[in-house]
């Protein structure tokens, strides 16, 4: 799978700031509101969460199923476009 | 120290400890409760004893397993982070930080690793499937099997699974190979059903084969039922490879293709004369890739519209000119004024059309001649007029 989306594109081209957590790949409006609630509102601490979870793909998968029910494609696209900002912006 | 019937409830904790520690088992957390240090010595102290009359291999890696799954205390909630984390790196897992948010991840973790040390290997692959740390399970799982299934990751197994009915195989073609084996090379591929109808029972002739034809076709059966001409030869023939049905399709029919190439080919070169002969008798092409398509990059892109380099410049050129309607009209206009001037300077009047008349006459003369008089004389015209 090497196309990205749009989304993913716009995420990890520039620092993500207070950027919503809904921009995140894979994150839509519900998942968005479930997040919010369980105190991750901005997609820096989503970004924590993955930074603390040592950048494990399996745990941030599990996490972010655990929290807001995303699945397995939707786990990968918001892992991937998180693992590449952190390539490069890291 | 083989108590026999001692009832190890009835002893004390530290009796318990002591025996544990006698007996090589590890002891759990000390803040454990006696339940759990008498479920231990009941297992593992009755385990010796059962082991001393058997030579299971099996009874002593249960041991080992139960050890290591006892010693962490099925119930991860219960530990504090850094027992946590301990318990996790016995495992092989490098756990981050223990926090709020990622404790029960770290739980669930540890609880599915004592799930799959407990169940075995099969659940161990399937997870290890899921997952992609699934390296801590290994190390475990290695004294556990005798080694042909779970010694490394899936892909080893199924390799080896492979083996084994490759195996399997060629066992299962010995017998039908001694019965009728003529009958069976001529029905058993598609190919040669075809060649066969058109040129009725040529495939005969590959009745030499008909060893190597014999790994076929389990597939090929059905095909060849469909479009066989003899119905006694169908029965024998379905009869003899009854002990074949059920072996896999993937090596028989690999092996199939290579090998049913030689005698088929025949039939084929005779039918395409001009085709070159290959290795395996396929003549394939390989598919130009799609360009762009699925995400390939383009190697140099070509353009949306497919022009010529030449027509491209002709219109990058003509853009740029002024259409040639509106030229011609400049034309006209620029000349007008600038014979107006002409005429207006050379007679110092300003009702030229007058003048214009009279030179219109005079002027296709000499309007050569004074126009280069007029370019002297018109600097000091103009200085004079004004």
């Amino acid at each position: 799978m090497s196309s990205t989306s749009q989304k993913h594109k716009h995420f990890v081209a520039e620092p993500m700031g207070e950027k919503c957590v809904t921009t995140l790949p894979g994150i839509g409006a519900a998942h968005g509101k479930r997040l919010e609630e369980k105190g991750f509102g901005k997609a820096y601490d989503v970004l924590g969460q993955f930074l603390v979870l040592k950048r494990d793909e399996k745990l941030c998968r599990d996490w972010l199923k655990d929290i807001c029910g995303a699945n397995v494609k939707q786990q990968g696209k918001a892992y991937a476009c998180l693992k590449e900002w952190c390539d490069a912006s890291l | 120290m083989s108590l026999f019937v001692e009832d190890p409830a009835y002893l004390s904790k530290s009796r318990l400890k002591s025996d544990l520690v006698a007996h090589n088992v590890a002891l759990p957390p000390t803040k454990s409760k006696k339940e759990v240090y008498v479920d231990l010595h009941l297992k593992h102290i009755a385990h010796n004893n059962a082991a001393e009359f058997s030579s299971d291999e099996e009874d002593q890696e249960e041991d080992v397993a139960d050890k290591e799954e006892d010693a962490e205390i099925p119930d991860p909630s219960c530990l504090t982070d850094d027992d946590l984390k301990a318990a996790l790196l016995e495992h092989g897992v490098k756990a981050g930080p223990i926090v709020a948010s990622t404790r029960a991840l770290y739980e669930n973790k540890l609880r599915r690793l004592l799930q799959s040390e407990g169940h075995g290997c099969l659940n161990g692959v399937e997870k290890g499937v899921l997952y992609s740390d699934s390296e801590e399970e290994n190390g475990e799982k290695e004294d556990e099997e005798s080694g042909s299934e779970r010694a490394k990751e899936e892909t080893v197994e199924q390799s080896d699974q492979a083996q084994q009915r490759s195996s399997q195989f060629p066992s299962g073609s010995q017998p039908v190979m001694s019965s009728g084996g003529s009958l069976i090379s001529s029905q058993a591929f598609s190919i040669t059903q075809m060649v066969k109808e058109v040129e009725s029972r040529r495939s005969l002739t590959t009745s030499t084969d008909s060893e190597r034809e014999l790994n076929g076709s389990n597939v090929q059966e059905h095909w060849s039922r469909s479009t066989r001409l003899d119905k006694p030869i169908v029965d024998k023939y379905t009869i003899n490879n009854q002990s074949l049905y059920y072996t896999p399709k993937e090596s028989p029919c690999i092996r199939d293709m290579k090998l049913s190439q030689e005698p088929v080919e025949d039939m084929l070169q005779e039918m395409f004369p001009n085709t070159e002969a290959t290795p395996t008798g396929i003549c394939a092409t390989r598919r130009r890739p799609i360009k762009g398509a699925a995400g390939r990059p383009f190697q140099y892109a070509y353009p949306d519209t497919p022009a010529s380099p030449t027509t491209l410049e002709r219109r990058e050129v003509e853009r740029r000119l002024v259409p040639f309607q509106i030229q011609i009209l400049v034309f006209v206009i620029v000349a007008c004024l600038l014979y107006l001037i002409y005429v207006c300077v050379e007679d110092y009047s300003f009702s030229p059309f007058v003048a214009l008349l009279d030179s219109l006459d005079q002027g296709s003369d000499s309007e050569e001649g004074p126009l280069l008089q007029a370019e002297t004389q018109d600097t000091p015209a103009l200085s004079g007029q004004e």
